[in-house]
């Protein structure tokens, strides 16, 4: 088996059907904009029991929460596999310690009970297997060469979204009354904060005496971050779908000021958004003229 | 001590080999249910292999690394064949290389060295050993039950004898998973033993 696992090649039964990421990010049904009156906000805006999508909104977050549980099993799994262990750090030579291979197998079980939970739940939630599309974004981040980078991108940037993504839940489960979902969420953003404060840990050890290569990866968090703010989707405005979770991000390790950077990325993200789709909306209007 | 030292070694070694493996399996297969078994029994082997690694320095041998080390050069050989299958479409070749090959051998070399050392100064590679063997059980079952569920025709059944036999001889070559002696001599007299 090869040492590497190209993203093409991830293998999925017929059910699955694989959307690129830059066709939901262009998609603006994805964006909110403000047209002057807060009650015609349009797009998903927060995520609460009282929106009339909520049950659908909740379904699709659930599936991609499951597809993104795959893929973290993958990768995961991945970097078990693509890396031989010695004394190197894992630059040049693709070598990293005994321990962080066997934190990577810990969370191959923590995510595989997690897509179980997640298949569950869906069941519980009336959504079918494939039901909703996937992206395959995360794994992507998986394969990364650099193990530093690679634990950066996903334990830091994209099991952080997690932690984000499973409060959010967690706390629709309580305000809806659905004590089954509240109960899975906050086991999972248990371990989510495990595997945070992992991706935290090992950066901090791998790099103790390489800071050119400790910026390399959390520039590339913050790339990550970006692209996963998903046009404001999570952010700490009022309206933001997924809240940040600042508490629980600082249990993984996050500074403060790490946490207001990626706040300022989430508001970025948004902005940007909101002009493409009116970029867009003029496009349209003057081809109808 | 020092059998039971190199034996140690061999094992984490061989457990190092397999979590690896499963895990690196587990974006390569298609099929749902596999795919998350192979994650969970990911886990269990790299316990194994930390539990080898902390029991190495307790067994005189400062230096876990050194005695890290496959059994001979004819384990490596199998463990390559092993651990060769990549496609989609070759899951029951993986699932028979772990499940109906390694796994039962390393059970049979852990009963054999649990029923074989000092109760009393040896109880704490007995524990871990037991411990490992109850995971392997497991394993072993929810492997068999997996291939059983993806052989459904005459084509896949030869496919996993075939895959199965290439496998099992390398693996006889090697002697076992600790090479020979992996499960002692049944044949060797007691005299022939202390000859």
């Amino acid at each position: 088996m090869r040492k590497a696992f190209p993203v093409e090649d991830l293998a999925r039964d017929a059910r699955f059907v694989r959307v690129p990421i830059t066709d939901r990010f262009n998609d603006p049904r994805t964006a909110r904009v403000d047209d002057g009156s807060s009650k015609t906000k349009r797009g998903p805006g927060r995520l609460t029991p009282d929106r009339p999508d909520a049950p659908d909104a909740a379904r699709a977050l659930m599936h991609g929460i499951f597809v993104g549980e795959i893929q973290a099993l993958e990768g995961a799994g991945r970097t078990c596999w693509d890396f031989e262990v010695g004394a190197g750090n894992g630059e040049g030579v693709q070598e990293v310690p005994f321990e962080l291979k066997l934190d990577m197998a810990r969370q191959c079980w923590d995510e595989a009970r997690h897509c179980e939970i997640s298949i569950k739940l869906s069941d519980h939630m009336g959504t079918e297997l494939g039901e909703f599309s996937e992206n395959t974004f995360l794994y992507e981040a998986a394969c990364n060469p650099d193990p530093v980078l690679r634990l950066t991108g996903v334990n830091r940037a994209l099991e952080g979204l997690a932690i984000d993504v499973f409060n959010t839940m967690r706390e629709f489960g309580d305000i809806a009354g659905d004590p089954v979902l509240e109960f899975c969420e906050d086991w999972m953003l248990a371990d989510e904060v495990t595997h945070v404060k992992m991706g935290s840990d090992w950066l901090r050890r791998l790099t103790a005496n390489d800071k050119p290569r400790q910026e390399r990866a959390l520039e590339f968090q913050r790339v990550v971050d970006k692209l996963f703010s998903l046009g404001g989707f999570r952010g700490e405005e009022d309206d933001s779908p997924v809240r940040l979770a600042r508490r629980f991000r600082e249990l993984a390790g996050f500074e403060e000021a790490e946490m207001d950077t990626l706040a300022e990325i989430a508001r970025e993200a948004r902005v940007e958004m909101e002009a493409r789709v009116e970029a867009n909306r003029a496009a349209v209007g003057t081809s109808a003229h | 001590m020092e059998e039971s030292a190199r034996r140690v070694g061999n094992y984490k070694w061989v457990e190092m080999r397999l979590f690896e493996v499963l895990g690196g399996w587990v974006a390569t297969v298609p099929e749902l249910d596999v795919k998350l078994r192979l994650g969970t029994h990911c886990y269990h082997h790299a316990w194994h292999a930390e539990l080898w690694h902390k029991r190495l320095p307790e067994l005189r041998e400062m230096n876990p690394e050194r005695l890290t080390a496959p059994a001979n050069d004819e384990l490596v050989s199998f463990i390559d064949a092993m651990t060769e299958p990549e496609g989609p479409d070759l899951t029951i070749e993986k699932l028979v290389g772990a499940y109906r090959v390694l796994i039962p051998a390393k059970i049979a070399a852990y009963t054999y060295h649990l029923n074989n050392t000092s109760t009393i100064t040896d109880a704490p590679t007995i524990r871990s050993l037991k411990f490992a063997l109850a995971d392997e059980l497991d394993d072993w079952r929810d492997g068999e039950m997996m291939l059983q569920s993806l052989i459904e025709t005459e084509d896949e059944l030869q496919r996993a004898i075939d895959h199965q036999a290439k496998l099992q001889r390398l693996l006889l070559a090697a002697g076992g998973i600790a090479g020979p002696g992996s499960i002692g001599d049944s044949y060797a007299t007691h005299e022939e033993n202390h000859a």
